[in-house]
């Protein structure tokens, strides 16, 4: 789905008026910057493989682009979670200043689950493929050569044998700092950022368990309603006239049912794993926060030691200068990056809690209609049958 | 056929009052009255309105009324008193008979008891039932008079015996099996039911969660905010709608309630015909057996064994002048086993042509008024739903405005 004219002219999405920057709008990943989306991937066509060693899944990634980075227009391969993992480990190492989505969670935590059913496998892919697609619509990840390894190399493991691949300037500069440097003061910006990153994890915790409960009363609701519709039809069986309006009934009871279920179980498969993700992206945010003081506390000791040495240069010392570097890149780039984040949060959480509500609705509709149509049947008088 | 009671007479049980007193053995205790009113239908379509009279009873006279009626009319099914104790309640709704709901339900059911008996074809005639509507003083002595109470104890024995017919009615054995089946389906619906109330009311109140967390999270987002507080609210509003639909639920299940009594009364019918069949067999049988003994002393024959004939082969033969005492002495019982034979055979025809009557009309009673109670049941869950609808439609709108 490029947004070019048909002669191949890209077209500015900034204007509103334009129908592109319309259909732009409307797509699930907005492109805020405005640019002219160059790259395309997709998760799917999950397939389980039996070896002797191990049982697996896998799934189709494939990738449509005219960026000149990339060899061929279109690619496909399979990869499984680990390659993943792998990736985004690599990105982690290789962009320490950016915000790195979250991948699912690595083993289920409710034993009970089954890791190859029809529902883990789905909500996982989903997953899997929300994290391609932040990484795609990233400007500085999207980019990095691990991600275009990931999408393209026929033998990724052979790649990872490699150890690490080309060097990366941007990677190489940004050195850890094993701790020891005390950060003097915060800017408010980054520490008013931390704050709310703790207040909305503990806020999302909330919501998880509130929403894991109301699954929970719904069934054992369930439960009870099983028991209750089939009594209806027990008494029909004892009566004559009344017989076709307790069967009705019972039905009825039988529908509602059936569309409780299914409202459990999207709530399950589509609304949980969500809210986790958030968790999971706010605590990988918090520790590339972490990370931003240490660049800045190694930065302040430099300098203060440069100043204690009462020398005097005309000029900064060459590796002060680097950590000052430092310091305001990844400032800049978490600046950048939060506020795509909080964008594209709140795009996340508007479709989440939408979908939460038109689920319910669904449900409601459901037995209104159940409901409805044995009226009918109840009023029905015998002499018109 | 006159006219039944409560189209001339307008009845309502209006107020429950608490009252205490001692009782019969000089005990306080609390206790509920209720204020029966009554107006005369006729003055009002001429515009004006008639006086309204009153008087005040306790559940335990209503019980007198119902057992005398019952005991009174064996063939007919007798409309059933709301229940005694609270039953079949889920979690929040109360057990104790103090409580206001529970008094506001009875006062209901009691005022539904009076009109059912109004509009029955023939209890409404009755002089006992009309003096309880109408006369304060001295109603419970005038009950006692008709000395219903010896009935009441035999009848109430012959409900809890155990004994064979012979040749019962296949009518009737039906009947009592569906009875029996009735009230437990009903047991069980009820019982359900309840435990359906107790979980749908988890639900909607776990919902109401929501909005305390949302109204906490709306305070660290810019635009999100307001977005997240109008819909916690939705939340809100959602959690405590259960309330209502449940307390209207709780009507549905006094309509079944009311059948589950019903069917205890249509056994009670199917006994009593079972026991007047016995009786009738027994006195048969008795009539019969002193024909046999009749025949064997005038013959002389001994054709079965009996104790008569054992003594008289040990102790010798009677005398013919004590025979003829004897012969004479069962002529005479058999005689009048034959008028009470006949008597009773006719007591149980018109027992099974007036009770299969009544029966014919409480089954469409039940019928119409079951399918009723469905429907308004469908209602009301219609609305439930239409309910859940608009909650959650201005629930999804607060989101999009995030």
């Amino acid at each position: 789905q490029d947004l070019s004219l048909p002669n191949g002219t890209p077209v500015d999405t900034s204007s509103p008026a334009s129908s592109s920057s319309l259909l732009n709008r409307l797509q699930l990943d907005d492109d805020l910057d405005g640019e002219t989306r160059d790259l395309f991937v997709t998760v799917d066509d999950p397939k389980k493989h039996v070896c002797t060693m191990e049982t697996y899944i896998t799934y189709r990634v494939t990738t449509k682009t005219t960026r000149a980075e990339f060899d061929l227009p279109e690619y496909s391969v399979r990869r499984r979670y680990q390659d993943f993992n792998w990736l985004r480990n690599k990105l982690e190492e290789s962009q320490p200043t950016h915000l790195i989505p979250p991948l699912p969670e690595k083993f289920v935590v409710k034993g009970v689950v089954d890791r190859f059913s029809e529902e883990f496998v789905e909500t996982r892919r989903k997953a899997l493929d929300k994290f391609l697609k932040r990484v795609t619509d990233h400007p500085v990840l999207s980019f990095n050569e691990h991600f275009n390894v990931f999408l393209t190399a026929k033998d990724l493991n052979a790649y990872k044998k490699q150890g690490m691949a080309l060097l990366s300037k941007m990677g190489e500069s940004v050195k850890y700092v094993t701790g020891g440097y005390k950060l003097r003061s915060r800017p408010l910006e980054f520490a008013a950022i931390g704050e709310y990153l703790d207040t909305f994890s503990l806020k999302l915790g909330t919501i998880d368990r509130i929403a894991q409960r109301i699954i929970k009363e719904q069934l054992e609701y369930l439960v009870e309603l099983r028991e209750y519709g089939p009594v209806y039809s027990t008494w029909g069986g004892l009566e004559v006239e009344l017989s076709e309006p307790l069967e009705g009934v019972s039905a009825c009871i039988g529908n509602c049912c059936t569309a409780l279920e299914e409202l459990s179980e999207d709530m399950t498969e589509d609304f949980l794993p969500v809210l986790r993700e958030y968790i999971l992206y706010s605590e990988s945010m918090k520790n590339v926060l972490k990370k931003r003081d240490q660049v800045q506390a190694e930065y302040e000791a430099k300098l203060e030691a440069v100043a204690l040495k009462k020398e005097d240069r005309p000029k900064v010392p060459t590796d002060v200068e680097k950590c000052q570097d430092r310091v305001e890149c990844f400032n800049a780039d978490l600046k950048a990056d939060m506020e795509r984040w909080q964008n594209n949060k709140r795009q996340d959480f508007r479709q989440l809690l939408m979908g939460m509500a038109d689920k319910n609705i669904q449900y409601y509709e459901k037995c209104l209609t159940a409901w409805e149509s044995i009226i009918p049947l109840l009023q029905d008088k015998p002499e018109t049958k | 056929m006159e006219d039944c009671l409560a189209k001339k007479l307008e009845i309502t049980v209006s107020e429950a009052e608490k009252r205490t007193g001692r009782n019969a053995m000089n005990i306080q205790e609390t206790y509920t009255a209720y204020l029966i009113e009554t107006r005369a239908v006729e003055s009002q379509s001429e515009g004006q309105c008639a006086p309204v009279d009153s008087l005040w009873r306790r559940y335990s006279e209503f019980e007198l009324l119902r057992n005398y009626l019952s005991v009174t009319y064996p063939h007919i099914v007798v409309p059933p008193l709301p229940e005694k104790r609270a039953d079949f309640v889920w979690h929040k709704l109360s057990a104790d008979n103090m409580d206001p709901d529970f008094v506001e339900r009875r006062r209901m059911g009691l005022e539904n008891f009076l009109l059912r008996v109004a509009s029955h074809p023939v209890l409404c005639q009755d002089k006992i039932f009309y003096s309880f509507l109408t006369q304060e003083g001295g109603w419970k002595e005038m009950v006692n008079e008709t000395g219903f109470q010896l009935k009441a104890d035999s009848r109430l024995k012959a409900l809890n015996a155990t004994f064979r017919v012979k040749n019962p009615d296949k009518r009737f054995t039906e009947l009592k099996h569906y009875s029996d089946e009735l009230q437990s389906v009903i047991s069980h619906l009820l019982r359900v039911r309840a435990r359906v109330a107790d979980r749908l009311y988890g639900v909607y109140k776990v919902h109401g969660n929501y909005g305390r967390v949302f109204s906490e999270w709306s305070a660290i987002e810019k635009e999100m905010g307001d977005g997240l507080q109008s819909a916690g609210h939705h939340m809100d509003v959602y959690a405590a709608s259960i309330d209502d639909i449940l307390e209207e639920e709780e009507h549905y299940a006094d309509q079944l309630k009311e059948y589950l009594f019903y069917a205890e009364a249509l056994r009670a019918v199917c006994r009593k015909h079972e026991l007047m069949q016995y009786d009738l067999e027994m006195a048969a049988q008795d009539l019969a057996s002193k024909k046999q003994q009749c025949e064997e002393l005038a013959t002389g024959t001994v054709r079965t064994f009996s104790l008569k004939g054992m003594t008289s082969k040990l102790f010798g033969q009677e005398t013919p002048e004590q025979r003829e005492a004897k012969i004479k002495v069962l002529e005479e019982q058999i005689q009048e086993g034959e008028e009470q034979l006949k008597s009773k055979n006719l007591e149980g025809r018109d027992f099974v042509k007036s009770a299969w009557a009544d029966i014919e009309r409480f089954k469409e009673q039940k019928n119409h008024d079951l399918k009723e109670a469905l429907i308004s049941y469908a209602v009301m869950q219609i609305s439930v739903c239409k309910k859940g609808i608009q909650v959650w439609t201005n629930a999804k709108e607060c989101f999009s405005k995030m």
